[in-house]
């Protein structure tokens, strides 16, 4: 049930990053004398485990106008799964990292029915929170997400 | 549905909707590379185009009445165009990185160029 909830405010908080994203696109047009973009590819780390997970993280991140997925690099025993995110409006790579991290945390209380506990905010945080799941280990990955 | 209603909400729609299309192409050309162009095409797939569908089905709607079939259509039309434009801009970008496209000079930071500091890239 809190699952459904959050999967409603995740949809509205979706179309809500695209009106607000593309406003930013058009409303960047009228910037006269100052460069139109400032691009750049941001690292993220992701604590998102499995595929559907990162599936939905990839597709919600490219919709949202101002950011691409580039590249996903996949997870192994010591790292975790990483995106490189391109973006074209924010201000330093702290504030790209900062949206997309909230994005994932609701996206993760959706599918896992409630947000993740540990509140990671920067890379160091999240690699050093990884815990390799092993490659077929369903119930570890179970009990990790606590159910 | 009066007549001035539905003409109001067409026009709305589908002037937001061509004019965010207009917006993106204008929007491509002040970008330097492949990358950036995928990006700020978005709104034209996942804001534009939908608002379009909205119009014409209001449109239908009005001159037409209501049917489930249109709506359903309708419906499905607007998760498809997000849906879809959302992957195909991934399977884009990717094939662009892959393919060895020139990524713009001033992008910066770029960590598929380079790592962040005090991080020493073994070598490959």
């Amino acid at each position: 049930m809190r699952r459904i909830l959050h999967g409603i405010s995740y949809v509205l908080y979706i179309l809500w990053a695209i009106i607000t994203g593309s406003a930013t696109v058009v409303g960047h047009l009228f910037r006269v004398g100052r460069p139109y973009a400032h691009p750049m590819i941001v690292e993220v780390p992701l604590r998102c485990r499995t595929d559907l997970e990162v599936t939905l993280f990839a597709s919600s991140i490219t919709i949202t106008p101002g950011t691409l997925v580039t590249a996903i690099a996949a997870g192994t025993a010591t790292t975790p799964p990483v995106f490189f995110v391109h973006c074209l409006f924010e201000d330093s790579e702290e504030d790209a990292l900062a949206g997309l991290y909230d994005m994932e945390s609701r996206l993760l209380a959706m599918t896992r029915g409630r947000a993740p506990q540990s509140s990671a905010s920067d890379v160091a945080e999240v690699e050093a929170a990884w815990v390799d799941p092993g490659p077929h280990n369903p119930s570890a990955e179970e009990e990790r997400r606590g159910r | 549905m009066s007549d001035t209603v539905a003409t109001v909400l067409v026009g709305i729609f589908g002037i937001t909707g061509s004019l965010l299309m207009l917006a993106s192409a204008l929007a491509m050309f002040r970008v330097k590379d492949a990358l950036s162009r995928i990006n700020v095409f978005s709104p034209a797939t996942g804001l534009g185009m939908p608002l379009i569908v909205v119009a014409a089905y209001i449109h239908t709607l009005h001159t037409e009445g209501f049917r489930v079939m249109t709506l359903f259509i309708a419906i499905i039309a607007i998760l498809c165009l997000i849906i879809v434009s959302s992957v195909a801009s991934n399977t884009l970008s990717r094939a662009s990185v892959l393919s060895g496209q020139p990524i713009y000079r001033k992008t910066s930071p770029n960590r598929l160029a380079q790592p962040p500091e005090g991080i020493e890239d073994p070598a490959p």
